[in-house]
């Protein structure tokens, strides 16, 4: 009886937490301080959730997902100002454009294992962000793309604090049940399969090839989309905010969160984001701090700090009664 | 016909090339051992710098006396990381941790931690900006040969590069613990079984890598003039491109693929803007992973 | 915001009032006006974040011990962006939630202005940056203001001087940034126009220390000299490299390469190079030898170029506060500081254009000859 209730309770109470009880204590703060911080976890989230589907559910280490990042941030802020496009068709066609992106880098590479293929998404990104920065005449290179205009629909100006919150938090949210269901479903148990051992996985009938580059697709889809968020909320943007070191941060995110994990890449985000602001009272070395504290999260819990197995006991106890031994149901997997 | 700005441009690539190598000898070293990236092999490349150039303002001794300071602080440095950022994720020794992707990414972040921590006390203790060497000391001073330019520090460079790659060779081959070593490369749990002590090996791997870094650091700050707190980033990066390109587990290959990337660059440049010269180096790296999908010199795949 | 601007005219109305009736104890009632500074204070920008921290907290200790503006002591709220846009977006988000804040410094470079300014633009709030060079930054709205020459004064000034000297054939090697766009741009247009020759035109990405490869290439074209648009680590590496190769052909330069820190790392290679700038440490003038003076012996190094602007810009800000007086708010010291003219400063006078905001300055010739900068006539 309870199992008919739970599979929607959670997302429900997250849902609310996110669109409504946030919001409402964000506007009772009067802090756009506040907002924009979140709004800047919120995209990253969406961010490592995407990195997290290729590296911690499918195993394959990339070292460039700020390239693609970057192609959707710059398809938004093209279509925007040059073409009059409206937020609502360049979000998603940011999307489209890096998932193209992420098929044609995925072409080439996917016989390429462990840290060669990690090494590859390196090069990869290398070439993109060089791309942006000096191909002057598309992308205005080093000039970068201002007044990007903000969200905007329908004679509806959602470009306050409060609309751009929500506009995130809804594709945010959005963003992360489908990766959710992705995950969990046999879709996500053949990732799991292909990272645990992609020669075994081939023997036992998965087209590995194919899958490879169906997860590049998809991850980088959500990347380009958070890329549309970052240039709609920011306003301007150059080929500095996509460099390798972003890239990185964004591992960090997902490995301090806890690899595999979908809430734990999500935590991880909030984390890496708020933590260096929250720390600014300490001054110059609130860097050495936020330093110390990715050293000792990674020691004490090596595993994340809501690691994979933690995240699958949490979506079979609430949602999957079929994985339960001795139940009804007649699906084995959760669909 | 001689082309003197071509050749030129050879030299000026082979040089870079160099610079690369010798950071790559050390890397390529703890990986094959460990099979982990040490993302904090540019930060020891810079702590050697440091070290070296503080010796120097201080008692601008002969080189080889600074270059034996290094190399001790290099291997202070080496231990203590290995201590720091990979020594505590081999608690877990059982097999589900061993065959765990989770943990394999664990120590790569945790030296990159490590390398933030290094990277933020060393600009906060000496300032974000470029220090210079002392002029005496430099190694930068001109040597004209025919219509071709070179530096001094272009043949101390290039001897070191030597040296090392010969003493290496010779450690790996001809004494104990590199047999130790290479025994833990190719299995570690094997050589554990056969009696091999595998975590001083470990040690051992890191302090003569982290040597060699802080080595490549001092001579590189002598050969530029100066020493800033990100020096280890961009090398360190062509560095690992190196290793990947050259196989991995090869040292010959890395050095091989670093010289490579120099003059690839430097040839590029030649004919385009120094900006897409740069993706020339990433373009052979994603060319030569198409075609050899383990590296140039790499063997057949491992199995995780 | 209007019912906090409510407060905040109460507050200031209780303020100036309890200053008027206090006037004979003027130190009890002090209002706090404070000007938000964001500058790179870690990362690898930090060098530029520290001097601007230095010349800031300088100007407005000197300000308020002046008692050019009773009633009222200004305070530097100082945030770290890092370089980075995110951060720099939050910090002026946070500045704009605060209500002591009238105005707002830097940020560094333009990316991370350009991304803070927008908004500033839309909050209201002034923002004056030392350095933003891009040329859409004043742009963005009547809130921007900058107080760096931009290129399409200083271009034109080198080209002539390089053209004058017989320089016919001229290579540019720039950093692949936005400054560096518009430093080729504007040098070469006049060139041209000058009636010479621009041989190559050379990009290196940012982060690159090797020229070597750069300037074998320009030297095969055998140009009658080089032009060079980067800033002073940069510069050092190249003039050093260019000793090196052996390589002697006379090197122009932006007033970016007017640092001690060029002369510490280049050493004898620096010599013979030429650079315009507004800012001369060993100037005469009374206003210079005073800053530099008190530069030196609070922060032990001769201040750069950025320091110098940072310096400026604090002051014009100051003097835009001491204009409106104790009641400022970010509206009426938006307007005092469009109305700047003719403002005295150590690199210079400084003039806002009414309509565009950009600022028109003076520039000098400079040359290094024997290990120091020296004033061309």
């Amino acid at each position: 009886m309870s199992k008919r209730i739970l599979p929607l309770a959670l997302p429900l109470v997250v849902a609310l937490a996110v669109l409504v009880l946030v919001p409402a204590l964000l506007q009772a703060s009067g802090s756009g301080y506040l907002f924009r911080v979140s709004i800047t976890a919120m995209i990253f989230a969406i961010l490592a959730a995407s990195l997290n589907f290729i590296t911690g559910v499918a195993g394959l280490l990339s070292l460039g997902h700020a390239a693609f990042y970057g192609i959707g941030a710059y398809a938004a802020a093209l279509l925007a100002t040059q073409h009059g496009v409206p937020f609502l068709l360049t979000i998603p066609l940011a999307g489209v454009a890096a998932a193209i992106g992420g098929v044609l880098v995925a072409l080439p590479t996917m016989r390429l294992v462990s840290i060669y293929f990690a090494v590859a998404t390196l090069g990869m990104g290398e070439i993109i962000h060089g791309t942006l920065l000096n191909w002057v005449d598309f992308t205005r290179g080093p000039m970068g793309i201002p007044a990007i205009p903000s969200f905007k629909v329908f004679g509806l100006d959602l470009s306050g604090n409060l609309g751009s919150y929500l506009v995130v938090a809804v594709v945010m949210l959005a963003s992360l049940w489908v990766l959710h269901r992705l995950t969990h479903s046999y879709y996500g148990n053949a990732l799991r399969a292909l990272r645990e051992d992609d020669q075994c996985a081939d023997s036992m009938g998965i087209d590995v090839v194919r899958l490879k580059g169906e997860v590049f697709a998809i991850a980088c889809f959500f990347a380009g989309v958070a890329g549309a968020l970052w240039a709609h909320t920011t306003g301007y943007i150059s080929p500095n905010d996509f460099r390798f070191g972003e890239s990185i941060l964004v591992l960090a995110m997902i490995v301090v969160g806890g690899l595999g994990s979908l809430p734990g890449a999500v935590i991880g985000a909030v984390l890496l984001i708020v933590l260096p602001e929250a720390l600014r009272p300490v001054g110059d070395v609130r860097m050495i701090v936020v330093g110390c504290v990715m050293f000792f999260s990674i020691l004490l819990l090596p595993k994340g700090l809501f690691g994979e197995v933690s995240a699958l006991n949490l979506v079979r106890s609430s949602f999957g009664g079929g994985w339960k031994a001795g139940t009804a149901r007649q699906s084995i997997g959760w669909r | 016909m001689f082309d003197a700005f071509f050749v030129q441009q050879l030299v000026n690539g082979f040089s870079v090339g160099l610079v690369y190598a010798l950071i790559a000898i050390g890397f390529t070293l703890i990986f094959g051992v460990l099979n982990v990236v040490n993302f904090a092999h540019g930060e020891v490349y810079m702590v050697g710098a440091y070290a070296g150039v503080v010796l120097i303002t201080a008692l601008a001794p002969p080189l080889v006396a600074v270059v034996l300071f290094v190399m001790a602080v290099g291997a202070v440095a080496g231990f203590g990381l290995e201590r720091l950022a990979f020594k505590p994720f081999r608690r877990f020794q059982d097999e589900a941790s061993l065959k765990s992707k989770a943990m394999r990414e664990a120590t790569l972040l945790s030296s990159l931690a490590v390398s933030i921590i290094v990277r933020e006390v060393v600009e906060k203790v000496f300032g974000g900006a470029m220090r210079p060497v002392p002029f005496e000391s430099q190694l930068t001073d001109p040597v004209q040969i025919g219509e071709l330019s070179f530096s001094t520090g272009q043949f101390v460079i290039f001897g070191a590069a030597v040296a090392m790659f010969a003493g290496l060779q010779f450690l790996l081959y001809r004494t104990r613990i590199g047999l130790s070593i290479r025994a833990v490369a190719n299995n570690p749990l094997g050589a554990k079984y056969v009696g091999i002590d595998t975590d001083r090996t470990i040690i051992a791997t890191f302090v003569v890598g982290s040597v060699m870094g802080a080595v490549a650091g001092i001579l590189v700050a002598l050969y530029y003039g100066s020493v800033f707190p990100t020096m280890g980033f961009a090398p360190g990066v062509k560095a690992f491109v190196a290793m990947v390109m050259g196989g991995l587990s090869s040292i010959p290959g890395a050095v091989i693929c670093a010289i490579f990337l120099g003059l690839a660059e430097a040839v590029a440049t030649e004919f385009l803007a120094q900006g897409w010269s740069e993706m020339i180096a990433y373009g052979f790296l994603l060319l030569t992973l198409i075609f050899f999908p383990t590296g140039l010199f790499g063997g057949a795949r491992d199995r995780v | 915001m209007t019912l906090s601007k409510t407060i905040r005219g109460v507050l200031a109305g209780v303020a100036a009032g309890a200053a008027v009736s206090m006037a004979a104890l003027p130190a009890l009632a002090q209002k706090t006006i404070a000007l938000g500074y964001q500058a790179p204070l870690t990362g690898e920008m930090s060098q530029y974040g520290e001097v601007f921290r230095n010349s800031a907290t300088l100007a407005v200790e000197q300000f308020n011990k002046s008692g050019k503006l009773p009633g009222a002591t200004v305070v530097l709220k100082f945030e770290d962006s890092k370089n980075d846009a995110k951060e720099g977006v939050n910090i002026a988000k946070k500045f704009v939630d605060d209500p002591e804040i009238v105005g707002v410094l830097g940020d560094f470079s333009s990316t991370v202005s350009m991304a803070a300014a927008q908004v500033y633009a839309q909050a209201g709030l002034p923002q004056l940056s030392q350095t933003a060079s891009h040329p859409d930054y004043v742009k963005i709205s009547e809130w921007q203001f900058r107080n760096i020459t931009t290129q399409a004064y200083e271009g034109p000034f080198v080209a002539k001087w390089a053209l004058g000297e017989g320089k016919k054939k001229i290579a540019v090697i720039a950093i692949q940034n936005d400054w560096g766009q518009s430093v080729v741009s504007n040098f070469k247009d006049a060139v041209e126009k000058g009636g010479g020759q621009v041989t190559s035109v050379e990009f290196y990405n940012p982060g690159n220390r090797d020229f070597r490869t750069i300037l074998t290439k320009v030297a095969r074209e055998k140009p009658d000299a080089i032009y060079l648009g980067m800033f002073d680590e940069d510069g050092a590496s190249l003039l050093q490299q260019r000793r090196q190769l052996n390589v002697q052909i006379p090197t122009y330069a932006t007033s970016s390469l007017y640092s001690p820190k060029l002369i510490a790392l280049a050493g004898p290679s620096s010599d013979g190079l030429k650079l315009s700038t507004t800012f001369a440490a060993d100037s005469p003038e009374p206003v210079v030898k005073a800053y530099v003076d008190e530069y030196q012996s609070r922060y032990k190094a001769i201040p750069t170029m950025f320091a110098a602007q940072a310096y400026d810009a604090t002051n014009i800000m100051l003097a835009a506060i001491a204009k409106v007086g104790p009641t400022v708010d970010r509206k009426t010291l938006r307007d005092a500081l469009a109305q700047t003219a003719g403002f005295p400063g150590v690199t210079g006078e400084t003039t806002f254009d009414p309509q565009t905001r950009e600022p028109t300055k003076q520039l000098a010739r400079m040359e290094i000859k024997g290990g120091q900068f020296a004033l061309v006539k």
